[in-house]
């Protein structure tokens, strides 16, 4: 059985006519991460006992007629950042190699509620900070369709698990594109919802006014189904929103009724890859056919955008970080010269190059004369970027974008130059910035074959919006990788 | 602004991160030219602009009932043994 060709709806009505048995199917993930991880290397720690231990448990109940929902029996992948409980979350880092937590991360718990099974947790970029998996203290993760390149990041592993058939659905989390970006590269479906729409409990902080938990599916539909089964209030996490959640499977199929979809100027920009705006370009036609009205619009301030992100991000992130000193967390070192030279010790061992630069950076911009000049001023700058979007969206309902400037870029190619590294993000970090709703679905390949990413944006909680609108595009065109 | 070893050096302090010799030169030169990017904001007159700290305006726990709800974990926490003891904080001078 190949499950690249198959999506969750489809498995869970195979299961219903008793066409398939879960543990069949959890075998035969296993059976293809046996066979392709060795190239891929897009997991850290594999839950094999415990998913066939479920898949069985799942079978006596479909075998005792009980009602299925609507992810039962489904492979999900999750990244190493999210806590399953007894299971390792090593955030691919050594700081936390040995760290297990008690608890599940209410995302991960709402998923294996309607019925789905966790096989495993996927690699990353240290604490989500990179844009390659090339970070991750463990391993680099490599992109399924070319292995010299990378997956992107930083939840590679989770894009390349679901791009090479080891898991239908997994989970990442979208700091500055962390969930987009690495969808472009692989060809799979990413979405970062609205800032506040799923909780974070449970999910290891990076910067906590940017981050949040999506899906990485083949089609938009388990997109919409995944994501309408995590949002919602949860009282564990301080941000959640408390705004109902729609059924956003039941609208897909709607007809889009006055989509206005606006074309900034300035995702436009020269060193684009042309293979990347031609794809985009024949994407935006499509909408045209049909029927959506395109307008050119402005965002002034995205030019700005990556030196705001790497400001907020680092400062949240110097902050959030200072918990790993090597006493509640995972690895301690150096515990005979006193408290501070273990604090000192644990974070020189267990930070990777990356992180302890981002860190670094954080508290520079915190540091005590600096604070105005820099991370004040990033939250004002913040502040116009929205604005920006407000403006936009009192013309258009839709803004599309190409996710990425270029397709997935080889592995080494920019490890020895982070900005270079950081200017990746460029397309979708406004989107964490302004906590808008963000997809990336895929829209063609390089001659090259590598996939090529479009990013739609909707305005705050416009969720069952930006879904059905994507998932027109896929009803016109396919995405290539599900025969449906 | 460029950024100094001795830059590095405080600042790795402030963080409580020890930095070795080897690297200090290197994380100045890339900590620089990451500094001069983030400094073409400067360019922008954002003086009467307010600062935005959260976009989402819509939670309401900030004005929850302040009760003790029962939550799962926190018996589990002291699980791992060594967690939570920590080398002597005080020592004899």
């Amino acid at each position: 059985m190949n499950l690249k060709n198959i999506t969750a709806d489809k498995l869970v009505s195979l299961y219903a006519n008793r066409d398939l048995s879960v543990t069949e199917v959890i075998n035969s993930v296993f059976d293809e991460i046996d066979r392709s991880d060795g190239n891929i290397h897009a997991f850290i720690t594999l839950c094999r006992e415990r998913a066939l231990e479920e898949a069985r448990r799942t079978d006596s109940r479909i075998a005792a007629e009980e009602p299925l929902s609507e992810l039962t029996g489904v492979p999900v992948a999750i990244k190493d950042n999210m806590n399953l409980r007894d299971v390792p979350t090593t955030c691919g880092s050594k700081m936390l190699a040995n760290y297990v937590p008690p608890y599940t991360a209410t995302a991960v718990e709402r998923l294996r509620s309607a019925g789905a099974i966790i096989i495993g947790k996927t690699n990353m970029d240290e604490f989500a900070m990179g844009s390659s998996t090339e970070n991750s203290s463990f391993f680099a993760t490599r992109n399924p369709h070319d292995l010299e390149r990378v997956p992107g990041g930083s939840s590679g592993g989770s894009a390349a698990s679901v791009a090479a058939g080891m898991s239908l659905i997994a989970l990442g989390s979208d700091t500055g594109g962390s969930i987009r970006q690495p969808a472009s590269f692989c060809g799979v479906v990413g979405m970062k919802p609205t800032y506040g729409r799923v909780s974070r409990y449970g999910l290891v902080a990076y910067a906590s006014s940017l981050d949040q938990i999506g899906p990485f599916t083949k089609s938009v539909r388990e997109c919409a189904q995944v994501l309408e089964t995590m949002c919602g209030f949860d009282h564990y996490d301080s941000t959640s929103a408390d705004t109902p959640v729609d059924s956003f499977v039941k609208v897909l199929d709607q007809p889009m009724k006055d989509v206005r979809i606006g074309i900034p100027r300035e995702y436009f920009i020269a060193g684009m890859d042309p293979e990347v705006k031609a794809n985009v370009e024949n994407a935006i036609r499509r909408y045209e056919t049909m029927g959506c009205r395109i307008e050119e619009i402005r965002l002034p301030h995205t030019e700005h955008a990556v030196a705001t992100y790497y400001l907020i991000a680092t400062a949240e992130a110097s902050s959030n970080l200072a918990r790993y000193d090597g006493v509640r967390y995972g690895l301690r070192e150096g515990g005979t010269g006193g408290l501070g030279e273990m604090y000192r010790k644990t974070r020189m061992t267990g930070f990777g190059k990356e992180v302890k630069r981002r860190i670094l950076l954080g508290t520079y911009a915190l540091s005590a004369g600096y604070y105005d000049a820099y991370y004040l001023k990033a939250m004002k700058v913040r502040t116009l970027i929205l604005q920006d979007f407000q403006k936009a969206f009192e013309k258009v309902n839709i803004i599309l974008t190409p996710t990425t400037p270029t397709p997935a870029f080889r592995i080494g190619e920019k490890t020895a130059d982070p900005l270079s590294m950081y200017l990746s993000d460029i397309f979708t970090i406004t989107c964490n910035l302004s906590g808008l709703p963000g997809i990336s679905v895929p829209c063609g390949k390089t001659s090259a074959n590598l996939p090529v990413g479009l990013q739609l944006i909707a305005n705050h909680f416009q969720e069952s919006l930006l879904l059905q609108v994507a998932h027109n595009f896929e009803k016109a065109g396919g995405f290539g990788n599900v025969s449906s | 602004m460029k950024i100094s070893e001795t830059d590095v050096e405080y600042v790795a302090k402030l963080a409580n991160l020890e930095v070795h010799e080897s690297e200090k030169k290197e994380l100045a030169q890339q900590l620089s030219r990451i500094v001069e990017h983030v400094e073409k904001l400067n360019t922008l007159d954002v003086a009467a602009v307010p600062p935005t700290y959260q976009v989402v305006s819509n939670t309401k726990l900030a004005i929850r009932e302040d009760r003790v709800q029962p939550r799962t974990g926190s018996s589990e926490a002291g699980k791992t043994v060594k967690l939570f003891k920590v080398p002597k904080v005080i020592t004899e001078r």
